[in-house]
Order: structure tokens, then C-alpha cells, then sequence
């Protein structure tokens, strides 16, 4: 049993060291790791940087580089993750409007509660039909309308399915916004409320958001970058959030993997207004055989 | 002092001196004006050094109504635009004379509305110092760049209608008003590119004007259905139209019309004109506002009948709000007060006299204004999903004391223009246009010679 | 010990390769432990027309069936693993399980699926996972997904030719008569006035 601890325990190091070294060379890594195996967290790590020099890197700062780590620049970031197209399920049935999916895209996108990316809409289908709730992102469509009419190409769809908005395109004319038939959209109409960021502008990570640019849900390409999901996904204590690659036809909530096209057939996946013609990347799991009952008092839901 | 200059101008003949008076005299009246309008501008001005300062958070637009009167106000001023290729493209080929006082006034109107649009889509950008990123990263795709394109090529189109029919009045400033400022003098030498009512000359222009009074109007129809696509190429309720094209283009012209009635009536008073201004005039423009009113009308009808009758989900919510809900009274008031009503009355003779019909165009311009307010506004707070989880400011949208002072000072500085503008060119053509016998002799003459 | 570990993993990995190529032959994988005893799994492979069978035979050191062991069978995706087979997998009394493998699921751009197995949380058994790449995947198409095709979404550079074509002449169109206009403009100034 002991034994077995020792062995998830590698295994986790293991995992934090390339979680870590994200940003440094795949080589590296591999280096970094066989130098370092046996040696404790607190020594140095020898990495291969991305212009070929080995530096010796106590692993503390590595811990630090995660915390600081960038999404692509502006050009690079409109060259999608190759091979790739993301693919995000919510399960309506299972959402009690935790909100810890709003919560922790806030934090990381640096964003105010009055003007968030994900909404949970208290939706009603019909008089009859009992209320449930539905998280919204963006939908990430592949024929988009705030994309086709964007008179500058700020915002643009990747080959990853991704939409993005490079901040240091827009030029606030709102027209996106006007265009999106799901409110996707949220405008910097000030200064942004957390002051000033010192980092370096990244439409992967929308950060620092730019006063009178527009802004959204990103699927978190910084992360995807680094072969973890996005934030909201592993967020949710109710696993109502799957993400995936529809090459792979496999998405996850974290927890459970499943096929995309088995889970699509199997609970009658569909899009949400699937009639405009937008062809969502966002898919709905309809709200039946629900795991809660509907509160309206999300302090008690929050409570997982 | 005034009459000491008078006296020494070359006006030659009674309908010179008639024209060309307003051009020279500069009363206290004229200066007041002028400085109520400066204020206005400048107000406006500080409000805009407030929002560039602060960003769009000064104005009542959040995420739901991103768009607010500065859009609609653009809407409007487009819509204004057309009036100069109606009188003076429009009603030129139709060899309607007597229309011809009215060219100048509406070309001048186009202009300084085409103007005051363009700017107005700068005041609404988030990012205006990045106005240039609209030429440099272009993408062809966005009605936004057809809209750009459309309105630039207007503009100078629109400014090349006003030179076209100016130019022999120019050179007639050049040769009579004698005792001007240098500078004026200068203005209208530079200006007037050495017209001397040589026959080749009256032969090329006649032939450039109309060759422009045809180009200009597929133009004018241009830049207002492609404004209306910025808002049909959504799926917005109210916007998510195929009617939106002519619906637009036909409130244009009704709403250009107006404006045309209030420039007259107020240029005949303040100008002196009541002899080249005539009632007849009054009475013609009356009956094509009404003609004009009837084709708006049935537009509405179609744009409204077919949403109303369905009740679809969001569509069927934004009529609602717009029949009975909040957006009513305003509603009402634009379809009553600034379309039916002025229909009717606009149909007794009585009513196209000068004083009523100018009180009834006020009525249809002011209705021309709130209607495209109700255009843009309610159809952006009816979105697909419900409005939840945001900030109480962004369930609802009054201007802010900013947005009025900017859009008052874009009034101001269409009203300014054309002031100016009437003040340095005689607001009624002075020469006739057409060729006469005896030019065309005179060219024949001139021809025979040569050869 | 972590460093062995990873080495016999790629050992591993080249005599699955080998095994490969034999098809139908089987593989051994074993590791010394202290107290608890290693499982010996070896595992072949076997298609017909339409299905694919993974089939797994557990013996212990001393080479005798292991009846009722339960292994956990995944396929590798981009975050995570995707189980295959049933949801409990266990060895029948000749020490084997039989998994089909889903003949539908996407691989690389050559068909390559990395099927791990797992052995994990036996009371006997030490855990151990073996990770084998098989050509048993659909090939998925990229098709053109690397290059923007022209759209109305696409950027600038892509915008559809017709789309192109009709603006550009409309703008050619007019501002051709805008400049001849201008154009007839400057003719005009350089007449010069009669003289009578």
C-alpha cells in the first residue's frame, strides 16, 4: 500500500515538472526530468531553453513560471493548435448553478461579477416545463456571424474551431456584439477594473483586457497550448462541463471520458438554436433526469 | 456700412443683387447664430474629451444596448444625405424646373449631412485612435467596409454635385463682389478655376453634370441600403429583415424631404428670398412629401404586419414593447405624429402653405429622428437568451448628459456647415443651367472659326 | 527505481513492436517486487471483418492462470484516457478477458491508437500499466484544415473571389467617373476666356 502511495506520488511530480515547463522546450523537459528525478523539488533543474542553452533553473521558480504563463502573441495566436478541433459538451441535467465555472474564469481572466464570460441563464422552455439552468460560453461557431462581419479581422476563427479577439486590433465598433445571437460578447466600455496587468497582451489569454475592445469567453488556448483543459472544465464539482477534440471524437469533464458521438447519440445532444445556421462547437445535454432539484438560492448550491 | 459695401459691388442686374446680398451682408442675427452654435460644438467638444478620456463608460451603452444614439443619429444623418441626389439628381432628370431653387439648399444639406454621419461613426468607436486599422487591416467581407467605402465615395460624389452646380456662380462672385475681403476674393479666384462662360466650358459642364446627376443616384440608393445591412445582416428582431433595404431608403427620402421644407421656410425668412422661394414651391414640395410619406407608409406596413401577426418569440416580445410596452409613446408619436398625420393634413391644400407645412415638417423630422431610434434600441434589449446575471445599468438605456451634448453638437455642426456654406455661396442658383440659343450659336461661332 | 521504470516501459514498447509484426504473438512484462507479486499480462490481437479483439492473459510468476482479475482498458486522447470494453473487465478462469475494440474510433493521421492497459488497486497484484500503439484507429482526414478555405468568416486575404470581384468593379466604376469628372474639371480651367 505504501508502495502504491510513492507511485501516485512520482506520478504526480512527474506531471507537475511538464505542467511547469509549459513554456520551455518538449527536449528540455525530458532532460530536466532524468537529471532531476532524484533529486528533492527544492534543488535545481537543468532545462533546455528554447534557443538550445542548458540553464540550471531552481525548480521554485519553475512553480513560479506556471503561475505566469503567457498564451501565444498576437500573430501566433492566430495559428491554431494543429490537428486539433475543440469541442465543449455541457450537461444540462447536471447543473445546480454551482457557479464555481464562473468564479474561476473570473479569476483568470481578471474579470469583474457584473460583466462575466460565462452566464448561467435561469431558462424556462415552456409554462408547463419545470426550470433549469444553462451555462453559456461562447459558442465558438463555425460559421460565425461576429467573425464575418468584423471590419478589421480583430476577431477571427482559428483552424482549432477557436474564436478569438486580438485587443490590439479592435477598433470598439461593437459590431460583433450587434451580430451575436447568444450575447456572447462583453465590451471594456472603461478602464479595466483590476488596474493595470504587467504582462505582455495575449489574445489566448485576453489579458490585459484594453479599455473599448471587446472581449468573450476564449476556450483558454493558453491551456489547450499546454495540453490541459480550460478552466471552467475541471472547475465544476458537478462535472457539468466536457471538453474535447472532435478528431479525437473523445471529450472529458475531468473525470469521466467519454465519446463524443456515443454521448451526442446516447442523450440527444443538440445546439442551442442550431435553426440560425451558426454550427455552435457548444453542445447541449437536454435537462432531463435531473442529479438536483432547481434552487434559486445559489449560496446553497455553491455548496457542492 | 453695410449699404456703403452694397453700393459698390457689381451686382449688374435686380436678381444678382437678390442673390448675391446674403453673401456680403453679415447681420447681428447671423453672428448670434453662429455663436450659439459654437457653444453647442463646444460642449459637445468636452463631453468628447470625456469620453476619450474615461472610454464608451460615459455613455448609457452596456453589453445589451451597444449601440445607442450615436448609431442612430448616424442612421439619421445618412438618411439625411440623400435629399441632394432627390432634388438635384432626381428631379433634375425629370426636367421638374421648378425645383431648381431648391437644388443648391439640398446639395449643401447632403454635404453637411454626409459629413456630420462620417464623424459621428468615429465618436462611436471604442478606439478611435485606431480609425486607421479600417484601411490598413480591411477585411471586404464586413458591411462595415462597404459602409466606409460607400460613404467616402458619397461624400466626395456629394461634394462634386454642390461644386458642379456652383462653379458659374463662383466665377460670377469672382467678377461682380467687388469689394470683398482678400481672402474671399482669393477664395473664389482659386475656386472658380478660370470660368469664363466660354462656350466649351458651358458644353463640359453640362454634359459632367449630367453625367454625375445619373452616376450620383444609384450612389445615394447605395449608401442607404448598405447602412441598413449593418443592422439586416444580424439576427436581431426588428433587423433580421429582407424589407429593412427599402424601408430604409424610402424613410430617407420622406425624411429628406422635411428637412428640405424646414431649410426653405427658414432660408425665405432669414434671407429675404420670398420672390425665387414661392409658395408654389411650398405647395410642390408638400405634395411630394406626401407622395414620398405614402411610400414610407407602405414600407412600414411591411416591415411591421408580417412580425406582428406571428408574435415569434423574441420578434413577438420586441413588437409588444414597441406597440403597448415601454417604447410606446415614442412609438406612436414617430408613426402618428411624423407619418400619418402629416399625410393627412399634407393633403388639403391649406396645410401646404409655408407656415403649416413647415410646423408639419418639423413634425415628420422630428419623427424621422425617434424613428431610428426605435430602429436601433429596443431590437438590441430583446436578444435570444434572457438578460441575466449583469449589472443593473444594463438592463436599460437613457442617455447619458454626454451622449445628448455630442449628439446636439453634431446637429450644431450640420447647421454650422450649411450656414457657412450659404453664407460664402449664393443659396440660389444665380445663372441659368441651361444652354440657350445663344450660347449654342456663340459655339458654333467659336467652332467655325477654329476650323 | 523511477528511472528503471521508465526504461522498461520503452523496452517494453520495441518488443510490442516486435510482436507486432508477428501478429497474434504475445509479450511478457514482468518487474520484481517485495511483497506483493507481479502479474505477467500479455497481450494479443486479433480483427476480422468487423471486429477487433484485444485479448489479455494474466498469469502469475509461477506461469498458472489468474482467475477474476480485473484490468482497465483506455485509449489515449488528447486529455485523458477513454475507456474501452466494458465497464468491469475481469479474467475468466484460464487467467483471460477478451475486449473488443471499437472498430469506429478515430487515430492519428495514420490510424495509430495508443491502447493502455491497467492493472491497478489488486490486493495481490502490484499495478502496472502497458501502453501499446496499434494501427487500429481510422485515419482522420485533415482534410484542408491546416489552410483558411475563402469565406465570409475567413480573414481578409480570404475573402470569396465573387465577393471581390463585385465590389472591387462597383468601386472601379464610380470613382472611374469621379475622376473623369475631375478629370473634365481641369479641362475646363485650362480654357481661356474669348475675347470679344
Amino acid at each position: 500500500m505504501e508502495n502504491d502511495n510513492s507511485n501516485t506520488d512520482s506520478r504526480r511530480w512527474f506531471l507537475k515538472t511538464i505542467s511547469s515547463g509549459g513554456i520551455l522546450a518538449a527536449t528540455g523537459l525530458a532532460l530536466g526530468t532524468f537529471t532531476s528525478c532524484k533529486e528533492k523539488s527544492a534543488e535545481k533543474t537543468t532545462l533546455l531553453t528554447t534557443d538550445g542553452k542548458l540553464v540550471q533553473v531552481p525548480n521554485s521558480e519553475i512553480e513560479a513560471m506556471e503561475h505566469l504563463h503567457q498564451g501565444a502573441p498576437p500573430m501566433e495566436a492566430r495559428e491554431g493548435i494543429s490537428g486539433k478541433k475543440w469541442v465543449m459538451v455541457v450537461d444540462l441535467s447536471k447543473c445546480k448553478n454551482a457557479r464555481k465555472c464562473v468564479d474561476l474564469c473570473d479569476k483568470h481572466h481578471n474579470l469583474t461579477p457584473d460583466r462575466p464570460y460565462i452566464k448561467v441563464y435561469e431558462m424556462k422552455d415552456n409554462e408547463k416545463s419545470s426550470p433549469y439552468w444553462m451555462p453559456k460560453k461562447c459558442f465558438h461557431c463555425d460559421n460565425p456571424p461576429c467573425v464575418k462581419v468584423c471590419p478589421v479581422g480583430a476577431t477571427y476563427k482559428r483552424t482549432d474551431g477557436i474564436v478569438l479577439i486580438d485587443n490590439e486590433r479592435c477598433i470598439g465598433c461593437r459590431f460583433c456584439m450587434a451580430a451575436c445571437p447568444y450575447s456572447a460578447r462583453v465590451f471594456n466600455w472603461g478602464d479595466p477594473p483590476e488596474g493595470k496587468l504587467d504582462l505582455p497582451y495575449s489574445p489566448e489569454t485576453s489579458l490585459p483586457s484594453k479599455v473599448g475592445t471587446v472581449a468573450k469567453c476564449d476556450f483558454c488556448p493558453d491551456m489547450l497550448r499546454q495540453n490541459k483543459l480550460p478552466h471552467c472544465v475541471p472547475a465544476c464539482p458537478n462535472g457539468v462541463i466536457y471538453f474535447g477534440d472532435e478528431i479525437d471524437d473523445t471529450v472529458t469533464n475531468g473525470e469521466e471520458t467519454v465519446r463524443l458521438s456515443t454521448l451526442l447519440k446516447d442523450k440527444a445532444g443538440y445546439r442551442y438554436l442550431e435553426e440560425l445556421g451558426t454550427k455552435p462547437r457548444v453542445y447541449y445535454l437536454p435537462p432531463v433526469d435531473r442529479l438536483f432539484p432547481f434552487e434559486k438560492n445559489t449560496e446553497e448550491n455553491s455548496e457542492s | 456700412m453695410n449699404t456703403v459695401i452694397q453700393k459698390e459691388q457689381e451686382y449688374r442686374t435686380k436678381r444678382g443683387k437678390a442673390l448675391l446680398g446674403h453673401t456680403v451682408n453679415t447681420s447681428l442675427k447671423y453672428k448670434l447664430w453662429i455663436a450659439f452654435l459654437l457653444l453647442v460644438i463646444f460642449i459637445g467638444g468636452y463631453a468628447y474629451y470625456r469620453q476619450l478620456k474615461f472610454g464608451l463608460v460615459v455613455t448609457a451603452m452596456r453589453d445589451y444596448t451597444s449601440w445607442g444614439i450615436y448609431i442612430s443619429n448616424f442612421v439619421f444623418f445618412v438618411a439625411i444625405s440623400l435629399v441632394g441626389s432627390l432634388i438635384s439628381s432626381i428631379l433634375k432628370l425629370n426636367k421638374n424646373d421648378w425645383s431648381r431653387p431648391l437644388t443648391r439648399v439640398s446639395e449643401i444639406i447632403a454635404v453637411a449631412a454626409i459629413i456630420c454621419a462620417a464623424v459621428i461613426i468615429i465618436v462611436d468607436m471604442g478606439r478611435p485612435d485606431r480609425f486607421f486599422y479600417v484601411i490598413m487591416h480591411l477585411r471586404i467581407q464586413s458591411p462595415i467596409i462597404w459602409d466606409v467605402i460607400i460613404i467616402s465615395t458619397y461624400l466626395v460624389i456629394s461634394l462634386l454635385l454642390l461644386y458642379l452646380s456652383l462653379l458659374p456662380d463662383i466665377a460670377l462672385c469672382r467678377d461682380r463682389l467687388t469689394a470683398i475681403p482678400k481672402w474671399k476674393k482669393w477664395l473664389y479666384r482659386i475656386m472658380s478655376i478660370n470660368w469664363s462662360n466660354h462656350p466649351k466650358q458651358i458644353e463640359t459642364h453640362h454634359k459632367i453634370t449630367k453625367l454625375l446627376a445619373i452616376s450620383v443616384l444609384p450612389v445615394a440608393f447605395a449608401i442607404h441600403t448598405v447602412t441598413s445591412w449593418l443592422f439586416a445582416t444580424t439576427w436581431r428582431p426588428g433587423w433580421d429583415s429582407t424589407n429593412l433595404g427599402p424601408y430604409f431608403v424610402s424613410g430617407a427620402f420622406m425624411a429628406g424631404a422635411a428637412v428640405i421644407i424646414v431649410a426653405m421656410y427658414l432660408i425665405r425668412i432669414h434671407l429675404k428670398l420670398k420672390k425665387y422661394i414661392t409658395e408654389l414651391h411650398f405647395e410642390k414640395m408638400g405634395r411630394l412629401l406626401v407622395l414620398l410619406s405614402l411610400v414610407y407608409l407602405y414600407f412600414n406596413i411591411n416591415e411591421y404586419l408580417g412580425p406582428a401577426f406571428k408574435m415569434v418569440g423574441v420578434e413577438g416580445e420586441h413588437i409588444t414593447e414597441l406597440f403597448t410596452g415601454k417604447y410606446a409613446p415614442m412609438y406612436w408619436f414617430v408613426q402618428l405624429g411624423g407619418l400619418i398625420l402629416p399625410i393627412v393634413f399634407l393633403i388639403f391644400k391649406p396645410f401646404r402653405k409655408p407656415l403649416p407645412i413647415f410646423i408639419i415638417s418639423i413634425f415628420v423630422v422630428l419623427g424621422a429622428w425617434f424613428k431610428r431610434f426605435l430602429i436601433v434600441i429596443p431590437s438590441l434589449q430583446h436578444p435570444y437568451l434572457p438578460i441575466q446575471d449583469v449589472d443593473e445599468s444594463y438592463l436599460h438605456y437613457v442617455p447619458t448628459w454626454e451622449e445628448w451634448a455630442i449628439t446636439m453638437s453634431s446637429f450644431a455642426w450640420f447647421l454650422l456647415i450649411i450656414t457657412v456654406l450659404i453664407k460664402l455661396f449664393p443659396v440660389i442658383p444665380v445663372l441659368k443651367e441651361k444652354i440657350d440659343s445663344e450660347t449654342i450659336n456663340k459655339l458654333n461661332v467659336f467652332k467655325n472659326e477654329k476650323s | 527505481m523511477r528511472n528503471h521504470n521508465y526504461l522498461n516501459i520503452d523496452v517494453l514498447k520495441l518488443l510490442i513492436l516486435i510482436s507486432l509484426v508477428a501478429f497474434n504473438s504475445s509479450i511478457l512484462y514482468g518487474q520484481d517486487e517485495e511483497v506483493m507479486e507481479d502479474a505477467i499480462l500479455s497481450i494479443s490481437f486479433s480483427e476480422d471483418n468487423d471486429t477487433k479483439i484485444i485479448t489479455t492473459k494474466a498469469v502469475d510468476q509461477s506461469g498458472m492462470p489468474i482467475e477474476d482479475l480485473e484490468l482497465y482498458y483506455f485509449v489515449k486522447r488528447t486529455f485523458s484516457l477513454l475507456p474501452i470494453g466494458d465497464s468491469f473487465n475481469s479474467t475468466d478462469e484460464n487467467g483471460i478477458i477478451k475486449v473488443e475494440f471499437p472498430i469506429d474510433l478515430p487515430g492519428d493521421t495514420i490510424g495509430n491508437v495508443n491502447i493502455v492497459v491497467k492493472l491497478i488497486e489488486s490486493d495481490i497484484y502490484n499495478d502496472q500499466t502497458l501502453e501499446i500503439t496499434k494501427n487500429w484507429g481510422i485515419p482522420t482526414v485533415i482534410e484542408d484544415q491546416e489552410t483558411e478555405k475563402r469565406s465570409l468568416w475567413a480573414a481578409a486575404a480570404n475573402a470569396p473571389i465573387s465577393l471581390i470581384v463585385i465590389v472591387s468593379s462597383m468601386i472601379i466604376a464610380i470613382w472611374y467617373i469621379i475622376f473623369y469628372i475631375i478629370f473634365k474639371l481641369y479641362k475646363i480651367s485650362k480654357i481661356k476666356p474669348l475675347i470679344n
